[in-house]
């Protein structure tokens, strides 16, 4: 369980965190989103004494995290892959975080294992990619088998096995009953991932909700896709103003208004053919761009989003 | 755990089994300065520059043609011995701010402050380490460059009483010198956090300081520039490891001039090592990591 209240940093005349509030509950996966330079990894950093709190207060599990008596088993901690000395292998790097709370060499080999990096434990740090680096960040913050973990950008430089194995690691521990925050610019990953959304813009939170209510508050939700060789046909039998083409293939429909179902029983009664039918949820990344909208610090000028 | 801290029901915990203690910040810091390469290559420079510097000076030393013995003979053995002192110290000092200024610019630091939150024990611990292996790589060079320069001397018609308490004590003030200056090194090194900035503002302590003090004493012919220069963590260090016949000592102050003695040279370096090191302990506590 974490607890901010009133959580605010300011780097001279920048204020990174404004005053924010919130609550991350065990058993969850809580997501942290927000554009880059929202104010995740500040909040992150204070939530682990990093940093100096400018005012308020952020608690884990009831305590500031300095005053735990063996914090890396209250909180494992993900800052960023390159906190680490380049010229130690990974397995020193883990045996010297590890001696500080008494945490024998074979949890360390275990938590190696854990991270796929067995074949690499005894190279210098300083030769790792971003991917290996990363794997290495996420093994030192399991090595106390905390009940807490906090993960700035994990599935960062991950290649897609690396992404589906922090996915499944995260849930997993959710489900043991731990206290899972990790953050990510990445709408996509979260909707994967998260049970709950913290939505952070320019040091404010803008959204603190379920995935499924973030979800249903987003607009123009319900749109279908069809595919169909007869689309003049389709189009016609549907009355025109809800069917949009989206791309250049003339066999391929965007519609709105009408669920795939009745789509599907008209086609059907009329004898058209329909290749796809697929009712697209309003995705998460449009909800989270309706979202952040006011909020991004650093948008392209053409407004684009990629 | 206590009822205040009342978490989740977490999986597989094996409470009081491993919680953080001093004893494993140290054991923590000794893994972390033996796992460094810079490491060995420091000390093992430290080593062979001493050993080597004691031979020459050993060998080359102009020597009375009927051969020295007593308290010549002793002072020419131990100067031979602590020769590399004067080398060693550089390296040592680069050594140690290293220690710190390395963790700062890779990151490591964060790691480090993540795992000790409170910081400060992390910092002594640190200083503790260095300290200790310092004295005991130190110690291990003058001995062996001691042994072989009274071996030289020896073949000489130079001769000492290798077991004279007024021999050996400048040996191990030899190996305490090192130790200190690299722990003054560490410490101003956790002040700048930067390794060139540390590096620079070590060595300018211990090299430059001394330099402008002798110009000025020179320049002004005021005694109390040159009294100053006295405190200077070098010049204040240099009784520790210098031969002292037995009899009775001579006064701190002699017609004006300050001279310190073994006692007062080490606990003026002491405190070269203590100041930076509580300034450093208040700036790492408050600032961002």
């Amino acid at each position: 369980m974490i607890r901010a209240v009133g959580l605010t940093k300011q780097y001279g005349q920048r204020t990174a965190v404004d005053g924010i509030s919130f609550e991350v509950k065990p058993g969850l996966v809580t997501g942290f989103l927000g554009p880059n330079g929202a104010g995740k990894s500040t909040t992150m950093r204070l939530i682990a004494g990093l940093d100096r709190a400018t005012a308020g207060t952020v608690t884990v599990n009831g305590k500031p995290y300095a005053q735990h008596h063996s914090p890396l088993r209250e909180v494992g901690i993900l800052l960023d892959a390159k906190a680490v000395h380049t010229g130690r292998s990974a397995r020193n790097h883990l045996l010297a975080l590890a001696a500080t709370h008494g945490i024998g060499s074979g949890r360390v080999d275990e938590v190696i294992g854990m991270a796929g990096l067995d074949s690499v434990a005894r190279k210098r740090v300083g030769a790792f990619s971003l991917g290996m680096g990363q794997r290495l960040g996420i093994a030192a913050a399991l090595l106390g088998d905390p009940s807490t973990l906090i993960l700035d950008e994990p599935v960062n430089g991950l290649d897609p096995e690396g992404v589906i194995w922090v996915r499944n690691l995260v849930r997993h521990l959710a489900s043991q009953g731990r206290t899972v925050f990790l953050s990510s610019h990445l709408m996509s990953e979260m909707a994967q991932t998260a049970d709950h959304i913290i939505v952070l813009g320019r040091g404010r939170i803008i959204a603190d909700a379920p995935v499924s209510s973030i979800l249903a508050q987003a607009k123009g939700s319900g749109t279908v896709r069809v595919r169909t060789p007869d689309s003049e046909r389709l189009t016609a039998l549907l009355g025109g103003e809800h069917v949009s083409r989206t791309g250049a293939d003339p066999a391929l429909l965007e519609i709105s208004g009408i669920t795939a179902a009745h789509v599907g029983e008209l086609a059907a009664r009329a004898g058209v053919i329909l290749h796809e039918l697929t009712p697209q949820a309003s995705s998460l990344e449009d909800a989270y761009l309706e979202l952040t909208q006011q909020d991004v610090e650093y948008r392209s000028s053409e407004g684009a989003t990629a | 755990m206590s009822a205040t801290t009342a978490g989740p029901a977490t999986t597989t915990r094996n409470d009081g089994l491993s919680r953080l203690t001093f004893g494993g910040i140290l054991r923590s810091e000794w893994i972390k300065l033996r796992s460094l390469r810079s490491t060995g290559w420091c000390y093992l420079i430290t080593v062979v520059m001493t050993v080597g510097l004691a031979l020459l000076v050993a060998a080359l030393l102009p020597v009375a043609d009927g051969g020295e013995a007593g308290d010549t003979g002793r002072s020419i053995a131990v100067s031979a011995a602590t020769a590399g002192v004067r080398f060693g110290e550089l390296v040592v000092a680069v050594l140690g701010a290293l220690m710190i200024t390395g963790e700062y610019g890779t990151g490591m630091i964060r790691s480090t402050f993540a795992a000790v939150p409170k910081r400060i024990p992390a910092l002594v611990g640190k200083i503790l380490v260095f300290g200790v292996v310092t004295f005991i790589v130190g110690l291990v060079s003058v001995a062996i460059s001691f042994l072989l320069a009274v071996l030289l001397l020896g073949a000489r018609n130079v001769h000492t009483d290798p077991g004279n308490i007024h021999v050996l004590l400048p040996l191990v003030g030899a190996a305490g010198y090192l130790a200190l200056i690299g722990m003054m090194s560490l410490a101003i090194g956790a002040i700048i956090r930067n390794s060139a900035g540390g590096i620079a503002a070590s060595l300018g302590t211990i090299l430059v300081l001394p330099l402008i003090f002798t110009l000025l004493g020179s320049l002004t012919n005021q005694k109390w520039v040159l009294n100053i220069g006295q405190f200077l963590p070098s010049s204040a260090g240099t009784p520790l490891y210098t031969f002292v016949p037995a009899g009775p000592t001579p006064p701190l102050v002699q017609s004006g001039f300050i001279q310190l003695d073994a006692l007062w040279g080490g606990l003026v370096l002491a405190a070269w090592v203590v100041v930076p090191f509580v300034l450093a302990s208040v700036l790492v506590r408050n600032r961002d990591a």
